[in-house]
């Protein structure tokens, strides 16, 4: 193709939209790197390169990684494997938990969505259209306004679990700590439970569209060969519906991943124990004292891994977005 | 639409709803029975020890609070803004990338980032950018033009209201949300767009073209009409997404200055779980939950190739 004059407006436009939408994200990471008398500059520095007389100088930056020692804060410890253990929150508690909810609820959706998509794909029964039509409307309803019901819920699931482990603790059954523990198992599983009820619907839509482009005869291939429905949908069809749960996996995971309101309101603001690295990440900022670098460090160290994972994975989203929205 | 398959034998005839159930228990114990349970809550008085039937007394105490119609005003100006933002910008720059660019894949992988992150994320990003002294925006609202005089940003109070009891104009803090928010949302509707644009056939361009339709008779006679509906849809996705998103608010302005960014979505969580009212905030809730399901339905309607799928 040859550069005429509109293309090269267009590519000037792109150019300029594509740096509107990446600056803000690159200038947080800059900002992490800062150190205190940087940040506080006046006027503002987008980097902190100057010098008495130059407004920018590249010998004279000064890089820190101060805003991530703040948020990673490792101890010495000769106990551990490294020498070092890390006491910051965002790094040992809610980033992990962040990393259970989202596999654990991309994976049960990706099972659950990709057996009801396979149905609604195939079969044919009474009142089909209208629960299929009920799904579809269901994806526009947020989990705001179920989060009283689904609160109330998590409250009345603990009222109900608290008399075996009071029993427990009184036969010494279990040490305090276990019991504790398990109380938190149970409301991680249960805020699980309500991320997959929340993100099924979407992904329902988005795995049927990928069966139906599959064709029928493959699997009345497999039925004259003599298969069963269970090995025609686990050897024939579930193979070529790859594309389509891999896109759903990774929605979920996207979505979950930044989930921030169930996570904060049903199970975070009680217990620091179970937040998320979003919720940590609003926590930090509860106390007016926060550092801005820390507070971008502790950004890029959550938004880095979805980020990544979107890159190395753009096909998958492009496709299973533009194939839901347009097409279904 | 696939054939129906009849196979004998009971395990056969329960096959399907076996594969069915897992997905639709879940639906049914976080979507409807929380949905069923919210409306019974709306009815009850939840101040007390224990609750009692009040009837739609908290619908009542909720329309008729001050609070309740300035969050309406407030979210109404901030959808018109946001919707009315998002779609333009995304219609130019997917109008733009349609131009079948060398580095159209490269553009579009980099316009998309700010939609991996979360909303908390990015009013962080825009918060620390808005901050008096430190924040890269701040000399640009520090300009007489912009007529803050002098007072930061997320902080201005809102100018005097034209109309009494009504906050309108809107304070500064609410433009930065809605930029904020159509920052987020413009990857999404852009891919919507773009992928509703190459199904423009080229033939139909083509030979307007050689009826010598000049480019503004080409896009709004042609193009315009044929991703139409496209564009419905994306317009009533972006409405429910930012009737019903609350993260942002969250980081960047907590509902402040005062009251003045305090939309529907996050009055609900203050009358919930700020002042633990339960049975108001329910009442609240179903009134969002039955606009939302008026704007599914208006869109199940108008996306008509969606209708044709099932």
């Amino acid at each position: 193709m040859t550069l005429s004059k509109g293309n090269l407006f267009a590519n000037l436009a792109a150019i300029l939209v594509c740096f509107i939408m990446i600056f803000p994200v690159f200038s947080t990471i800059v900002l992490s790197f800062k150190q205190q008398a940087d940040v506080s500059h006046e006027p503002p520095l987008l980097f902190p390169c100057n010098t008495e007389t130059e407004d920018f100088n590249l010998t004279a930056c000064r890089f820190f990684v101060e805003g991530y020692e703040r948020i990673i804060s490792p101890k010495e410890d000769p106990d551990t494997l490294f020498g070092y253990k890390i006491d910051g929150r965002i790094i040992n508690t809610y980033l992990p938990n962040t990393v259970f909810y989202t596999i654990s609820t991309a994976l049960l959706v990706t099972m659950f969505a990709g057996l009801a998509g396979y149905v609604f794909s195939r079969y044919d029964f009474p009142g089909k259209h209208l629960i299929m039509i009920g799904i579809l409307a269901i994806t526009g309803i947020p989990l705001l306004t179920n989060l009283l019901a689904l609160f109330q819920l998590v409250v009345d699931a603990r009222k109900f679990s608290a008399p075996f482990y009071e029993a427990w603790q009184a036969s010494d059954t279990f040490s305090e700590d276990t019991i504790t523990s398990m109380r938190n198992w149970q409301d991680r599983i249960l805020l699980v439970m309500i991320y997959v009820g929340f993100f099924l619907p979407f992904s329902v839509w988005i795995v049927k569209s990928f069966f139906d482009a599959i064709p029928l005869e493959l699997e009345e291939a497999a039925y004259i060969d003599g298969a069963s429905p269970y090995q025609a949908l686990t050897q024939i069809i579930t193979p070529l519906a790859m594309p389509g749960l891999v896109a759903s996996f990774l929605l979920t995971f996207v979505g979950v991943w930044n989930e921030f309101i169930a996570n904060y309101l049903i199970v975070g603001s009680s217990k620091p124990a179970l937040r998320g690295a979003i919720v940590g990440v609003y926590d930090l900022t509860g106390n007016n004292l926060i550092n801005y670098q820390v507070l971008a460090a502790a950004c890029v160290l959550v938004m880095l891994p979805v980020v990544l994972v979107f890159l190395f994975t753009r096909r998958t989203f492009f496709n299973a977005m533009t194939e839901g929205a347009v097409k279904g | 639409m696939h054939a129906i398959r009849r196979q004998s034998g009971f395990f056969a005839r329960i096959f399907p709803f076996l594969l069915l159930a897992p997905a639709l228990i879940f639906i049914f114990f976080v979507q409807l029975y929380p949905g069923l349970y919210t409306f019974y809550l709306s009815t009850r008085d939840t101040e007390g020890a224990v609750s009692k039937y009040i009837g739609f007394k908290n619908y009542d105490l909720v329309f008729n609070s001050a609070i309740f119609k300035e969050s309406v005003v407030h979210t109404l100006i901030f959808l018109v803004g946001y919707v009315s933002l998002t779609l333009i910008a995304g219609l130019l720059v997917a109008l733009v990338l349609n131009r079948k660019l060398r580095w159209s894949g490269l553009y579009i992988t980099l316009i998309f980032i700010p939609w991996v992150l979360s909303d908390v994320i990015v009013g962080y990003i825009w918060k620390l950018y808005a901050d008096p002294g430190s924040g890269l925006l701040s000399p640009f609202f520090a300009l007489p033009i912009l007529g803050l005089n002098g007072d930061p940003l997320l902080i201005a109070s809102p100018p005097e209201s034209y109309f009494e009891g009504i906050p309108f104009p809107p304070a500064p803090a609410m433009y930065y949300v809605i930029f904020a928010a159509a920052w987020k949302a413009l990857p999404f509707t852009t891919l919507l767009l773009l992928a509703a644009l190459q199904t423009v056939p080229k033939e139909v361009t083509e030979s307007a073209r050689i009826d010598g339709a000049n480019h503004r008779q080409l896009f709004f006679n042609i193009t315009l009409p044929l991703i139409l509906p496209t564009l419905l849809v994306t317009l009533f996705n972006l409405t429910l997404g930012g009737m019903n998103g609350v993260g942002m608010i969250f980081s960047l302005t907590g509902g402040g200055p005062g009251s003045a960014t305090e939309v529907l979505s996050y009055l609900l969580y203050s009358i919930g779980f700020g002042q633990l009212n339960f049975g108001r905030a329910a009442a609240l809730s179903v009134v969002i939950f039955a606009v939302n399901l008026t704007l599914i339905i208006l869109s199940l309607r108008i996306s008509r190739s969606r209708a044709e799928l099932i």
